[in-house]
């Protein structure tokens, strides 16, 4: 029986360098949403950055390796983490770092996207990929035992959690430092922009009168370990991670469904988890982007999970931005710092309730917080939750299975032309690039011949993600500007899209997640699976590897003797 | 306004990639979304890009879409009204 335990936490956003600034800003309410300094944009919108260049953060540790400002952000935030919870190199080669992060190097990339020539800044391409930011912080804290990136947009951060507590609880590491990084960029600002959800005015959440939100940038990270462990070498137990869990609403690619099925799926996974009754929960640190259908989703799920006596709720996106795929990790931390404080943290210019809303808190309010609650949800309906305890709660029910072995039931590698026909609609196929229909059916196919209809569980591994919706917004981001750009290629173009569209079409609404890590991302994807089957969390499996080719960006990587090949294969794990 | 038309859906069906669809396949009376030609919300927003880029109308509300995107006949009437090029 193990439960699991923060030892240490490390924060970095628009509200502050560290925890004791950031716990100034909270008691202060004091926002970080203000006009753009470090990054250069025709939109003048409002964004939550980090006060600090890239260069002042370098100084704070000298380090003057290669790095995007995503992987600096990340550094300094694991750093603090570390330090708080007391681990020595030794205990670090013996741990593991799972950071999330969706458009990882994306800022030295459109930087640079037209200037890749010999002699001329080839060594940033190496930044681009999403893995390459979580090799970069491991190899600045002095390197780990394994490490690994979740990107499954907003919710990567609380996945990597998530992911970091299910290998401590199947014995795969010693520590997890989990959390996720971003910067701001100009691709994902003009995406969200191409969207239309995001406020030309300092957000307001759960308000009558919200338009949206305001992109952020931070980083955070929390050092995880099994209580015993963590007794065991004295360190100092900040809170029990007592219940989690990770849903999907397959219900659409952006948007949220009204009755906020994955989000209330999470909630509840994570309360049974912990075997809490949602009267138990003191506070809930809401998602609450600030965008119309987010909130009005949440607040319904909300309403689902807890009934008329609502908790506390507040969304503190109103004071650092949406710091999209480190919210879950930033918000993790905020919750830390305020039940160590006792107080339930403002969702500031909250003024006027929704006409079917919930009503935040929007002031501080002092308070004794045992059980907190924090919601991250993403794109492809991607919803995670989880519970902190500032006590020992009742014993997990996890950990039990370990008599159990996986079954691979089928495996599928789609090379050549293939007729998805059966599988995909004309109106389904529009949105998808040849490859992703590849994969699509290389999925199904493996569930048939594995005869499962709906798998418990989706998982993804890919190096490089959706390139060619990648690279159809880059281009002409970088060569014509920042008008004009397409939405859906913005859409399509993260990481986690093929997971979630598979979702969407099984109706599966079980654990989804995606891992993009190098080379590696598909036996990441599949670890993480079997962890989940070894935990009985699921008791089938689809595991997926993809990558497609894309011409121009092999044209670049050409120059440093790299390709991208395309991957389609999918394999159906079993537990028996 | 027919050829205003006959030139909207073409570039509908280029903008949404509607690989199998072929103008003569849309109404002009057609409702574009839900039930009709099963558009959905980020078709929506494909459509306010193509209305700036094709001719030269910027929507700052996604809201305002609703109404001018109903079919083939209100958008060709909208345009016609509001175009700038």
């Amino acid at each position: 029986m193990k439960r699991i335990v923060i030892t240490g936490s490390g924060i970095v956003s628009a509200i502050g360098i560290g925890k004791q600034e950031t716990l100034e800003s909270l008691l202060r309410e004091q926002s970080g949403i203000g006009p753009m300094c470090h990054l250069e944009s025709v939109h003048r919108l409002p964004v939550g950055e980090v006060r600090l260049s890239n260069e002042e953060i370098r100084k704070r540790f000298i380090y003057d390796g290669q790095a995007s400002r995503s992987a600096l952000l990340g550094i300094l935030a694991a750093r603090e983490a570390l330090e708080e919870a007391g681990i020595n190199k030794g205990l670090l080669a013996k741990s593991a770092l799972i950071s999330g992060t969706t458009v990882g190097g994306m800022e030295t990339t459109e930087r640079d996207y037209l200037h890749w020539e010999p002699g001329e800044n080839l060594e940033t391409m190496a930044l681009h990929d999403a893995g390459s930011t979580t090799e970069t912080i491991a190899a600045a804290l002095g390197g780990v035992a394994f490490c690994t990136t979740t990107s499954t947009a907003c919710s990567s951060a609380l996945n990597a959690i998530i992911s970091g507590a299910n290998m401590l609880l199947a014995g795969d590491a010693e520590c997890v430092i989990a959390g996720g990084t971003e910067c701001l960029s100009k691709f994902h600002l003009n995406g969200f922009n191409a969207l239309m959800i995001l406020d030309r005015e300092p957000c307001r959440p759960f308000d009558d009168t919200r338009a949206g939100l305001n992109l952020g940038e931070g980083a955070a990270y929390v050092v995880l370990e099994t209580e015993e462990h963590a007794l065991q070498r004295g360190a100092t137990i900040l809170a029990y991670l007592s219940g989690y869990c990770n849903a999907c609403d397959a219900y659409h690619q952006t948007a949220s469904s009204e009755n906020g099925e994955g989000a209330y799926l999470a909630m509840k996974g994570a309360l049974r988890m912990a075997q809490l009754q949602p009267a138990s929960i003191d506070y809930v640190n809401a998602h609450g982007t600030a965008t119309p259908n987010n909130d009005q989703s949440e607040a319904n799920a909300l309403k689902r999970v807890f009934g008329e006596q609502l908790p506390a709720i507040s969304s503190t996106k109103s004071l650092t931005g949406h710091t999209t795929s480190a919210s879950g990790s930033v918000e993790t931390v905020i919750c830390l710092i305020c039940m160590k404080y006792g107080f339930v943290p403002a969702n500031v210019n909250f003024h006027t309730p929704m006409a079917n809303g919930i009503i935040p808190v929007a002031h501080n309010e002092q308070k004794q917080l045992t059980h907190v609650m924090c919601n991250s949800f993403a794109f492809g309906g991607n919803d995670s939750c989880l519970i902190l305890s500032s006590s020992s709660y009742g014993e997990t029910p996890l950990g039990r299975k370990m008599d159990f072995s996986v079954h691979e039931s089928a495996t599928i590698t789609i090379d050549g032309a293939t007729d998805y026909r059966q599988y995909l609609s004309a109106m389904e196929a529009r949105r998808m690039t040849e490859q992703m229909r590849r994969v699509i059916v290389a999925a199904r196919q493996a569930l048939e011949q594995a005869k499962v209809s709906v798998p418990d569980a989706i998982i993804t591994g890919t190096e490089w993600g959706c390139l060619v919706n990648t690279v159809q917004f880059l281009d002409p981001l970088c060569r014509e500007g920042e008008e004009g750009l397409k939405p859906t290629s913005f859409m399509q173009s993260t990481h986690n899209t093929v997971s979630s569209v598979l979702a969407m079409q099984l109706k599966c609404h079980g654990y989804n997640s995606t891992f993009s890590h190098g080379p590696n991302s598909f036996e990441h994807a599949k670890r993480d699976a079997t962890n989940l089957l070894k935990l009985g969390l699921a008791e089938t499996a689809l595991v997926i590897g993809f990558d497609e080719a894309d011409e121009r960006w092999n044209n670049l990587l050409g120059k440093v003797g790299r390709q991208v090949q395309n991957i389609a294969k999918a394999v159906v794990l079993k537990s028996r | 306004m027919d050829s205003l038309k006959e030139q909207l859906k073409a570039q509908i069906i280029e903008a949404l990639n509607l690989e199998e669809m072929q103008p003569s396949d849309i109404q002009n009376d057609q409702p574009l979304f839900g039930e009709g030609l099963g558009l959905d919300s980020i078709d929506a927003l494909e459509l306010i890009v193509l209305l700036d880029k094709q001719y030269g109308i910027k929507l700052s509300n996604p809201k305002e879409g609703k109404a001018i995107f109903q079919s083939i006949d209100s958008m060709a009437e909208y345009i016609a009204a509001h175009r700038t090029k």
